[in-house]
């Protein structure tokens, strides 16, 4: 049974010190008041941090930046769990995504049904700096965009999300 | 240019660039350096030995750029987002280098609340490593197959229960945090002088219920530990391998008895043979630790100033140290409280008396501590002070240049900043505990492919080895970032002699 009064969250991974590691919150920021059935919830939290965070909902969308090398930055990539379902030894530091579901399931943790996660390919999230490289920050409506759509068909009734260019590039 | 002359150029140009090649082979192309994982280069010689391998690791740049110009009280706020894992530490180290800079001395219940949220971060921390980070070694097992060595393989192996339990010993533990401090992710507990919130006297039974199940759940921990790994004979003679020994010197905080201290006290270092030859003050950290560069990482290697860096080995002639659990147990005399002595006493008897040198009882140590912090919990909320209303001394001075230090769970951490008339910061440097153990974290990776590695037959166990070596530090690389998938990928290459990539490794 869930304890949570809305069904759906969208949990924003990130920093905002970090340059480009940030654009999560720059999307957050822009949607937070636009789902009045939706947590839209900014975490700079890893690994079981995330267990506490997911749980209880029926539906999450996972917004978090990503460093693949092989395409360029400011490209949306979508995943679902199943993408990180390998379960691997944990890294040096942190569990990751795999470990916390893996364990909330062999814990019969309640996790959401629906569990998509989209991520933005960033340039360099190893800075200390404030504000996102020019290709992220472009891309950023298409982000904000790609994230409605999915809080929207989650959200019966839910308001036409809409991206303030202002906003969008002083996040 | 006539086609004769350029012909000859263009030759010459070609023999030029093959020999750097082969030269960038040979040491570390500069470019990988910005990769966004951990990398280990292990290279051949003739005979398919290791000759050096190289461990490689993302590194956060540009600390100090962000924060000159900066309020100074903002520090604590600021580099406590440094960290997704660690930010009490951060938090607290910043607001002691606040106290500093301030020339302010915190009231005694003040003292005893950042004490009290430290070491419950401690103990959470700790139990997490414990259980979901280094469990699977020894929890499953060092042998089991790779596919089982995660924490499914750890609830398999400890039952459901246990594993619920963890979860929710942690999470409770996390909500005493957020109480006096706000976000357990950017605590807003310490202000120069004190901290911002006190225990409300009602509130103090929630406290001391948590922390009598916190004591219950350290010592069951270390009844785990005592059963899975120290009653298994094959455990224990892999803890106290060559592959995973150094006879470094050690560094930690303790009190005016030599006893261990998370939150404050002086910095002692003993060497090799366990004698002390450092006893310092925070303020005075330059004067005992200095950082070495190597070409081939951004990764700074902390040694002791004194001694002098010698390359990376041990030794009492080494400058290199070392931090964290192991360290801090070997850096001390004691615990200041009954089970945690006990359970000093006993560690060192297991390992044949101190100081202890193998890099894998850091998980014993860990355990040892999270007694420890349980412990100094309980003796804490028993304090008449702990509701005390009388929690800041208001700075007066003008902020100038402090340095603050904690235990962090990864070892000894060191925040220091400097302010102009307006108490805007015009320098900053961290130490972080990571930092403070890569040089003998290099010297792990390189041995345990030493041991692994002979006539160019590589081990398929080799990654798991290496990383075995590694996860006894806990150590918190890039930790700030959230870059997906979550995980540090890791890739190990082996070149031959010619710097030819023979084989490869990636997860």
């Amino acid at each position: 049974m869930s304890h949570r009064a809305k069904k759906t969250l969208c949990l924003a991974l990130g920093n905002d010190i970090l340059g480009d590691d940030g654009v999560s919150f720059a999307v957050a920021r822009i949607i937070e008041n636009q789902f009045d059935d939706v947590d839209v919830i900014m975490s700079s939290e890893a690994g079981l941090a995330l267990l506490e965070l997911i749980e209880g909902y029926e539906n999450a969308l996972l917004l978090d930046a990503i460093k693949t090398g092989t395409v360029p930055a400011g490209t949306i990539l979508a995943f679902s769990p199943e993408d990180f379902q390998k379960v691997i030894a944990p890294s040096p530091h942190y569990a990751g995504l795999p470990e916390v579901l893996a364990l909330a399931e062999r814990l019969e943790i309640p996790m959401p049904h629906d569990l998509r996660i989209l991520a933005m390919e960033v340039k360099d999230p190893y800075v200390i700096q404030e504000g996102l490289t020019e290709d992220v920050e472009k891309n950023l409506p298409a982000f904000v965009e790609s994230t409605c759509r999915i809080l929207t068909g989650w959200v019966t009734g839910a308001s036409a999300c809409h991206t303030p260019q202002t906003e969008a590039h002083h996040a | 240019m006539e086609e004769q002359v350029k012909q000859v150029f263009d030759q010459a140009q070609a023999r030029a660039n093959e020999t750097y090649m082969k030269q960038r082979r040979i040491t570390i192309d500069p470019i990988t350096r910005l990769e966004g994982h951990g990398k280990i280069d292990i290279f051949l010689d003739q005979k398919g030995d290791v000759e050096r391998a190289y461990f490689q690791v993302p590194e956060l740049r540009g600390f100090e750029i962000f924060s000159v110009g900066r309020p100074a009280e903002d520090m604590p706020q600021i580099t406590s987002r440094i960290c997704g894992v660690c930010p009490t530490a951060h938090h607290m180290a910043g607001t002691k280098a606040l106290d500093a800079m301030y020339g302010v001395e915190p009231t005694s219940a003040a003292k005893k609340l950042r004490e009290l949220v430290y070491n419950i971060f401690m103990l959470e921390d700790h139990a997490l490593h414990v259980y979901i980070l280094g469990g699977p070694d020894f929890i499953v097992g060092p042998d089991a197959p790779a596919a089982s060595r995660n924490v499914v393989g750890v609830i398999q192996k400890v039952g459901v229960e246990v594993g619920k339990r963890v979860i929710s010993t942690r999470r409770r533990l996390r909500e005493l945090i957020a109480y006096l401090g706000g976000k357990v992710i950017h605590p807003v507990l310490g202000l120069p002088g004190g901290v911002a919130k006190g225990i409300a006297p009602a509130d103090l039974p929630k406290f001391k219920e948590v922390a009598k199940d916190g004591l219950e759940f350290a010592l069951f921990t270390m009844s785990v530990f005592k059963d899975i790994v120290l009653k298994n004979e094959s455990y224990v003679k892999l803890i106290t391998s060559d592959n995973y020994t150094h006879q470094t010197h050690y560094m930690g905080l303790v009190d005016a008895n030599n006893r261990i201290n998370f939150y404050d006290g002086k910095i002692r270092v003993v060497d090799p043979n366990g004698k002390e030859i450092a006893k310092f003050m925070p303020a005075d950290y330059l004067d005992y630790i200095a950082e070495h560069v190597e070409p081939w990482t951004y990764v700074k290697f902390p040694y002791l100033k004194k001694i002098g860096w010698k390359g990376f080995t041990g030794g009492v002639e080494s400058g290199v140290f070392s931090v964290a659990p192991l360290a801090r147990l070997n850096a001390s005399d004691g615990m200041t409280t009954p089970e945690a002595q006990k359970l000093y006493d006993e560690y060192f008897k297991t390992f044949g008396g101190k100081p202890v040198h193998h890099t894998l009882a850091n998980h014993y140590a860990r355990v040892v501590e999270m007694v420890y912090a349980a412990e100094r919990i309980n003796e804490l909320l028993a304090d008449p002070e702990i509701t005390s209303t009388d929690i800041r001394t208001i700075p007066t001075k003008k902020p100038t240049k402090g340095v603050g230090v904690v235990e962090a769970p990864r070892g000894t951490l060191y925040h220091h900043y400097e302010a102009d008339e307006r108490g805007m910061i015009t320098k900053a440097n961290l130490i972080v505990a990571t930092q403070n153990n890569s040089a003998r974290m290099a010297m792990s990776v390189e041995k345990a492919a030493k041991g692994l590695i002979h006539g160019g037959n590589v081990s398929e166990g080799l990654l798991n080895m290496i990383e075995m070596a590694f996860r006894a530090y806990d150590p918190c690389h890039a930790c700030a970032t959230h870059s997906l998938p979550g995980q540090m990928p890791m890739i190990v290459r082996i070149r031959n002699m010619n710097g030819e990539v023979v084989h490869e490794i990636c997860r």
